[in-house]
């Protein structure tokens, strides 16, 4: 299979600290994967890396990122615009504050169809805000006329607009009600069975990514520590892993 | 003893580092010691009497006599020009002094007490602010005919204003700090809150505000002598200096330079000493596109 | 909206007239009697009856309040009194000079804006090295004082080219090396906080999700990050008109630029306290209007006020 992606012993450093050491890890063409590890351990730090947003104080010391055979820890500036939007994209953490304030959320979509290059810009982003199942009125909003969960969906419909070859998502549905939370990954699922898109989805709930991915990468403390199919990280004989999916399991049994 | 002159190296390194990565910063520091050591040299070097006239050495270039010339009076440029450092930089540093001492409590006071207190403090302040500064000062030096003083307590009435609003900024941010919330809630006195929490908050960026308003100050003030309405002849001072140059500047172009150089650099010294010390807090880095 | 408008206005209100009294509090405060000195002026040396029966006369033996409203209900009809060094009335002295003046410092003010926007956006657009250029460019700029400035630029454009002339008419080509003295330095100040702005806002989340969906660095700038700082700008920079009236008055005596800062350096040797006065009343209520004007910009510009507003 080719990789749509590959991590090669990246290492980040910040202030003297190691925050992420000798991470590596492959994505497949097509492939869906999730990563998972408790709060802070650098899931979040891996995904901007891998989309070239690291600011000071935080560099990397060493490694490399390949995609599409290139190494985009290489990349200029413009080089990263080419790929970025169409080719890679990142729905963020913190949708709280990741849209733009003083711009309505129809010109922010419609910006993404326009980088997508599609023909009907209207139409593609009044479909997508029906899959993530958005009223049409909110194209008139700003976005602090939206709840967390609402500026969380539209983030997904960006993404959906966008029709990444590599979609990074990081944690997209914490906050979201679990009928919704079910809504979207399905959408998110269609997207990506559509497109042959490769999805690196990021999240602490084991419970989730199981709906997602069939492999699964473990991290803690700054290590990939563990992959695995996502089914068999209940048999595992990673501390780590062990100690997520025991987690999960009894949040499952409390629900 | 030994670990504690250890420590002190210690801090005098790390000092050294900071100095060697912001350049600006070093250079507006060497430059305000640069005047400070000049301003004592009167003490060690004699100099010509400042006001010493001559006038047959009238507007003469510089020369070994007169290293940088002389004026049109015939008196010496370079010992006015060290006699103008106590006074014009002295004035700057006098008038930022009251200044803080009207705006230091002013902005503590309203950004502590807030409430009514606070809009009516405020709003006293704004009235003043409303008036362009430096023509509040004139009509200030309008009322009290012109003189090095008025125009220090012209200035002083005008900038204070800014300063206590900006002040009572840093008091609001400082309040809302975690631990400062908590010590309230704990029945902390204003008193204690004050100088325990709020102060030692807010000195780092008092800092930058007082070394850039300073140097406002002394624009503000050198213009004013420059007009004929601050410091008067013959007292030395570089406002004063030029316009005493203005109708000879043609034929001795030292007249115009050294005392305008002179507030240039004194000011930048001020501004990249200011600026440094903002560039050293202000951690944020922007994202790369 | 406009309700909102309006009662921006009011609350402005109390402002304006605490400026009144501030401006006729300076003057009628200031020592030395008027009375006395003008009569000093024209030669008389009064007696003490003399003196008492002129205050009573004007109204100068009345208490502080009761002149005041006589003041300003004179000044609201533009009756400032009358010059005392030239005999004319005060509000034929203002409007003679203020043109000039005025058309200063509005040229001055787009100049200023001008630069402001060219060095600002030129430090962020641009790398490493030159980004430090611009940003030592600027302090020095910063330090340079304007009536400095003005002298050199005489030196070099009138004595040494003779491109531009000292002694002119008030006419625009006379204006270019004025407006160029009072725009550099504000010009760069602002530049500053331009920069600064832009800086602020490319550190927050937003601009990392459109530099994540591959916008260019010109769209974000203009899409979504001009309408976030365009408010605070106007602020700035009707602030900066500030700055620029109190610089027209060293310009303008320093290019013989006919304007109103003539008027007034020749008041305040002359102790011509009810020009002093108007001069304070016509500059600030000039700052304090466009003050408001940028007030509203920021009202139209934020979409979180703007709404509140408009439900209201
Ligand atoms: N800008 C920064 N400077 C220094 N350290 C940072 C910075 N950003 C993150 N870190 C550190 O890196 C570590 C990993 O952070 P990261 O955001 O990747 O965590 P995470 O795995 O995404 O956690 P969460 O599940 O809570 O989102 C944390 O310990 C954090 O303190
Ligand atoms: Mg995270």
């Amino acid at each position: 299979m080719v990789n749509a992606l590959s991590v090669e012993e990246l290492s980040l450093h910040a202030n003297g600290q190691t925050l992420l050491d000798n991470v590596s890890f492959e994505l497949a063409m097509g492939e869906r994967k999730g990563l998972i590890g408790a709060s802070g351990c650098g899931k979040s730090l891996s995904a901007s890396a891998i989309c070239g947003l690291l600011r000071p104080p935080l560099f990397i010391a060493s490694g490399r990122i390949i995609l599409d055979g290139r190494n985009i820890l290489d990349f200029t500036q413009k080089e990263w615009r080419a790929v970025r939007g169409r080719h890679i994209f990142q729905i963020f953490q913190s949708p709280g504050t990741a849209l733009t304030l003083a711009m309505r959320i129809g010109p922010q979509l419609l910006e993404a169809a326009e980088i997508a290059g599609v023909k009907n810009s209207k139409r593609t982003v009044l479909k997508a805000l029906h899959d993530v199942e958005l009223d049409e009125a909110i194209t008139e909003f700003f976005p602090y006329q939206l709840s967390g969960g609402m500026k969380q969906r539209v983030l997904i419909a960006m993404a959906l607009i966008l029709r990444p070859r590599i979609l990074i998502a990081d944690e997209p549905t914490t906050g979201l009600d679990v009928l919704t939370e079910f809504e979207i990954l399905s959408s998110l699922n269609t997207m990506i069975e559509e497109t042959g898109a490769s999805l690196l989805f990021i999240s602490h709930d084991l419970r989730v990514v199981r709906n997602v991915a069939q492999r699964t990468l473990v991290m803690h403390e700054g290590r990939i520590v563990e992959e695995t199919q996502t089914d068999m990280l209940m048999q595992s004989s990673h501390q780590h892993s062990k100690s997520l999916a025991k987690a999960a399991a009894s949040l499952v049994r409390s629900c | 003893m030994n670990n504690l002159s250890a420590k002190k190296l210690n801090s005098v390194y790390q000092f050294i580092l900071i100095l060697k990565k912001h350049s600006g910063l070093s250079i507006g520091i060497f430059i305000l010691f640069a005047f400070a050591f000049i301003s004592l040299s009167p003490l060690f070097i004699t100099y010509i009497e400042p006001n010493k006239m001559d006038l047959l050495a009238r507007l003469s270039p510089p020369s070994n006599e007169h290293i940088l010339g002389t004026d049109h009076l015939g008196r010496d440029v370079l010992s006015r020009f060290v006699a103008a450092i106590p006074v014009s930089l002295g004035a700057a540093l006098f008038a930022m002094m009251v200044i803080l001492a009207i705006a230091l409590p002013w902005g503590l006071v309203a950004g502590i007490i807030g409430g009514r207190v606070d809009a009516i403090m405020m709003r006293m302040a704004d009235i003043i602010m409303a008036f362009p500064t430096l023509i509040f000062a004139l009509a200030i030096i309008g009322f009290m005919g012109a003189s090095l003083e008025a125009s220090i307590i012209g200035v002083a009435a005008a900038w204070w204003p800014s300063n206590a609003r900006m002040i009572r900024a840093l008091v609001l941010a400082a309040k809302e700090r975690e631990f400062v919330r908590a010590a309230r809630l704990a029945g902390a006195s204003h008193l204690r809150i004050i100088f325990r929490h709020i102060m030692p908050q807010i000195l780092p960026p008092l800092t930058v505000i007082i070394s850039l308003e300073t140097a406002s100050v002394l624009l503000a003030l050198s213009s004013l002598s420059f007009l004929g309405i601050g410091a008067q002849p013959p007292t030395p001072e570089w406002g004063a200096m030029l316009n005493e140059a203005r109708p000879f500047f043609t034929q001795a172009l030292h007249m115009l330079l050294v005392p305008g150089l002179a507030v240039t650099l004194a000011v930048l010294g001020l501004n990249l000493v200011g600026e440094g010390l903002r560039h050293i807090l202000d951690q944020r880095e922007p994202y790369k596109w | 909206m406009i309700k909102y408008l309006l009662i921006r206005m009011a609350s402005a209100l109390p402002t304006l007239l605490g400026m009144t009294i501030v401006a006729f509090a300076i003057v009628s405060l200031a020592p030395g009697d008027p009375i006395e000195q003008e009569l000093r002026a024209m030669g008389i040396v009064p007696t003490v009856e003399d003196l008492n029966a002129l205050r009573a006369k004007y109204g100068l033996d009345k208490p502080f309040i009761y002149r005041y409203l006589d003041w300003m209900s004179r000044a609201v009809q533009f009756d400032f009194g009358t010059s005392i060094a030239t005999g004319r009335t005060v509000i034929n002295e203002i409007s003679l000079h203020f043109p000039a003046t005025f058309t200063l410092a509005i040229s001055a003010l787009f100049g200023t804006i001008l630069i402001s926007l060219t060095l600002g956006i030129a430090a962020v657009a641009s790398n490493q090295n030159t980004a430090s250029f611009l940003r030592a460019l600027t302090v020095v700029l910063v330090s340079i004082p304007s009536f400095w400035l003005a002298l050199i630029l005489i030196y070099i454009f009138v004595f040494y080219f003779g491109w531009a002339r000292l002694v002119g008419d008030g006419s625009l080509r006379d204006l270019v090396l004025p407006v160029i003295t009072l725009s550099l330095g504000s010009g760069a100040a602002l530049g500053r906080v331009v920069y600064e702005r832009i800086r602020a806002e490319m550190c927050e989340d937003y601009v990392r999700l459109a530099i994540a969906k591959g916008v260019s660095p010109a769209k974000i700038l203009l899409r979504h990050i001009t309408p976030r700082i365009i408010g605070p700008l106007a602020t700035a920079w009707t602030n900066a008109l500030g700055g620029l009236l109190g610089g027209a008055v060293i310009v303008e005596s320093i290019f013989g630029w006919p304007g109103l800062g003539q008027l007034i350096l020749q008041a305040i040797s002359q102790r011509d306290f009810p020009i002093i006065q108007a001069y304070l009343v016509f500059m600030g209520l000039g700052f304090f209007i466009t003050s408001l004007i940028a007030d509203i910009i920021v009202i139209i510009t934020d979409p979180q006020l703007r709404r509140k507003n408009s439900h209201e």
